[in-house]
């Protein structure tokens, strides 16, 4: 059998009822289809032969005391694919529940992802290596230039994507506004209202007077028109420094949202203006657009009531990024967030978290391809989403050709959170996906601010060491010639060139 | 002695520049768009101020109107009060797809017939149409009440999760989580008077009552 070996099998003597009085309890060595338990002569049970064991853990299920632990001796994957205990489990769930599996966070698993894409050094052919002290490098992203009269200047080539007030608690909200602040980045409100200190914390103020900076620089906020459209009034549309068109995210692509009535408590209730305990559902598509011509609509009635000054984004799930892309720019918005199959989530079916939509490192390529068809590119910001977990898979996202990139789980994670996936239950430990007032309690928005403050500064310049030591004093000038795919899969999802190889595989050469 | 009002030929503007047009011109007075209808989210987001749009309208007309009442004499685009949050919207004509979507608060009134998915995403606004309604009105409804004084058609108030629907007129379907019952003397009261406030000719107790079966209408509850 395949699974031979696969299991190590282990006995807590100390809780096991027939090390304590033999012949009192030999249930594992009776349930286990394959010996791997067994009576010797005075009734005294012992993993006799846990090469057998398959790791079903029927045992370990029936076992009064809970004395048995099964640990694969190697991978699950390996020894008992398709067939996981995790695939049993589900099964199980759905069977005895009639419910389906939910779940915070993204894409686990291997997706192609860039782990496999490298940075390319400078050396002797390409321009010389930057001097990370002396020398500067040009940071800064503008959104909306030429079309606003407000345009916003990331001091960093970074956002905050949309994480809504209801998915995530005030505190962990107002965090996000105070680290945007002190970054000079911009956060965003999610699709479930605006809570009241956010835009001007997000902006660098205390108070609502805005009389004094608390937190230079001051960042922005973006505020996001959804098709709920919780909270949404022309002063919301108004509150922040954008507007961003939700179509989709990676998580839940096709999908809208749905925030249980349990959740909706009095404050999320009042924010998203609906009643207490009714079911928030943000329908999957919007039914104020019926055709392209009705978005570019959108996007000009939002300019004209936001009286031309703020940038109008669009944020777009893994679809097909090429059409999307370029709808959504021939839409007259002034950026675009792509967000990739690795998208987090506060709350998503797993099938769709695991298995919708296209990778990350898959969506950039087309989508600054369309941007450059219509000779938009680096002037409708491209920010790239979904599984971004610091400097070095920026640097490859903006060096594929995006403008800049977002962190959402991984902001999350700077907050606190370890990655328990139970955003969606609202019992969040550390106080960020909860509505709990004794969790609330342990966030400090100022402190955990300081923490994602921290988070980006420090990704910041992880940035800037890349892109200084492959020669560039200025991020726009990154390329895909800064990159080099490890692998043929790699090299023939993205286009990059093949190390060793040295170009692109031919299909990508011949067009 | 009361300002005529300002008129405003919209025929060669695009919407900022009307748009803008049409601000400035409030600040004196009510205005008067003439030749309004290629022009899509006029109206958009204002606080105060009355308008009437001589003729049809384009689409997304007052678009999240926070207080200012906007007539049109002819009829309405798409999505015509989308969003609103407050104010009136008067449309004496028809009201094509999706009137009256997402809106928190404020009345609309379409005297002639409306589209489908009309009030979709009601939030608590009041919505009168005077003619028949298309299929799907009241989608997904979370508070106010939608008055049809014509008939409706499939899927009246399709997974309805609070508020009311009043109807005179009968109905294609009702969508889920619909019951159709009697309106009391409360619910006649409000009809009543919002009847005579619109000129309405219909007497309230005519009109049938459409809520919500269970306040929970979705999965995984
Ligand atoms: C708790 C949480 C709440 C979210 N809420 C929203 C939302 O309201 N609207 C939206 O467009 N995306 C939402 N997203 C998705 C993020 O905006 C973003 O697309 C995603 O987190 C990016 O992927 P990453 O988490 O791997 O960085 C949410 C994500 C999380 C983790």
């Amino acid at each position: 059998m395949a699974t031979i070996g696969a299991f190590c099998v282990t006995l807590d003597k100390d809780q096991c009822i027939n090390y304590r009085m033999p012949g009192k309890c030999a249930t594992c060595a009776e349930i286990c289809p394959y010996g791997v338990f067994s009576l010797n002569g005075d009734n005294e049970v012992a993993v006799q032969n846990y090469n057998t064991c398959v790791g079903c853990r029927l045992c370990a299920e029936f076992c009064p005391e809970n004395a048995i632990r099964i640990n694969p001796a190697e991978s699950e994957l390996v020894s008992r694919y398709p067939w996981t205990f995790g695939t049993i489990e589900e099964i199980h769930h759905k069977a005895l529940t009639g419910t389906y599996m939910l779940r915070g966070f993204g894409t686990m698993g291997l997706t192609p992802h860039f782990d496999k894409i490298v940075v390319v050094p400078s050396q002797l052919a390409s321009p010389a290596p930057k001097d990370k002290y002396r020398e500067e490098c040009h940071m800064e992203v503008v959104i909306g230039e030429e079309t606003c009269e407000r345009p916003i200047r990331l001091q960093y080539p970074f956002i905050f994507p949309a994480m809504s007030y209801g998915a995530l608690s005030r505190e962990a909200k107002l965090a996000l506004a105070i680290a945007a602040a002190t970054t000079g980045i911009m956060t965003n409100t999610g699709e479930g209202g605006v809570v009241e200190e956010e835009p001007y914390y997000a902006n660098g103020f205390e108070r609502p007077n805005r009389s004094r900076k608390t937190w230079p620089p001051g960042g922005y906020l973006a505020i996001q028109w959804s098709t709920g459209r919780w909270g949404v009034s022309a002063d919301y549309v108004n509150a922040g420094d954008a507007v961003e068109i939700k179509i989709g995210q990676g998580a839940k692509p096709g999908m809208g949202g749905h925030l249980l009535g349990e959740k909706v408590t009095e404050d999320v209730a009042r924010i998203r203006g609906i009643p207490v305990g009714s079911d928030a559902l943000s329908p999957c598509r919007y039914y104020d657009v019926l055709a392209p011509e009705d978005l570019k609509k959108q996007v000009d009635f939002l300019r004209d009531v936001t009286n031309y000054e703020k940038p109008i984004l669009m944020k777009l799930g893994p679809s097909r990024p090429y059409d999307d892309v370029k709808m959504a720019a021939e839409a007259g918005v002034d950026a675009i967030s792509i967000d990739g199959l690795v998208g987090g989530t506060g709350c998503s079916p797993e099938v769709v978290t695991q298995g919708v939509g296209i990778p990350t490192i898959a969506c950039i390529g087309p989508a600054v391809r369309a941007l450059k068809d219509l000779g938009l590119h680096r002037k409708v910001k491209l920010f790239a989403l979904g599984g971004i977990r610091g400097g070095l898979d920026a640097f490859k996202a903006m060096a594929m050709g995006a403008d800049g990139v977002g962190f959402g789980t991984a902001a999350e994670i700077a907050m606190g959170c370890r990655g328990c996936m139970a955003c969606h239950q609202g019992n969040c430990p550390y106080g960020i996906t909860s509505q709990n007032p004794k969790m609330r309690e342990r966030l400090d928005p100022e402190e955990i601010g300081q923490r994602l403050a921290n988070f980006i500064k420090a990704t910041a310049e992880e940035v800037k060491i890349l892109a200084m030591l492959s020669g560039h004093g200025d991020i726009r000038e990154l390329s895909e010639e800064d990159l080099r795919a490890l692998d043929v899969d790699t090299a023939a999802i993205t286009g990059l060139k093949l190390v060793g190889y040295e170009r692109p595989l031919p299909w990508w050469e011949n067009g | 002695m009361a300002h005529a009002p300002n008129v405003l030929d919209a025929k060669s503007r695009d919407l900022r520049g009307a748009s803008t047009q049409v601000k400035a011109m409030l600040a004196t007075d009510s205005v008067v768009v003439k030749n309004a209808a290629h022009l899509h989210g006029l109206c958009g987001g204002l606080k105060a101020g009355e308008i009437t749009i001589d003729g049809d309208s384009g689409d997304y007309l007052a678009v999240l109107n926070d207080g200012a009442v906007v007539k049109v004499t002819g009829n309405a685009g798409k999505y015509v009060a989308d969003n609103m949050t407050g104010g009136k919207v008067l449309v004496e004509g028809d009201a094509d797809y999706g009137a009256a979507q997402y809106c928190y608060g404020g009345t609309v009134v379409i005297r002639g017939t409306a589209g489908d998915f009309t009030a979709t995403m009601n939030k608590g606004a009041t919505i009168i149409i005077g003619g028949d309604v298309g299929n799907d009105a009241a989608t997904y409804m979370m508070a106010g009440d939608v008055i049809i004084v014509g008939n409706g058609g499939e899927n009246l108030g399709n997974y309805l999760i609070r508020g009311n629907i009043y109807i005179r007129g009968d109905w294609a379907s009702l969508g889920h989580n619909c019951a159709a019952g009697d309106v009391n003397a409360e619910d006649a009261q409000k009809l009543e008077a919002l009847l005579k406030e619109y000129g309405i000719a219909a007497d309230a107790r005519s009109f049938r009552k459409v809520t919500p079966l269970s306040d929970k209408p979705f999965y995984s509850h």
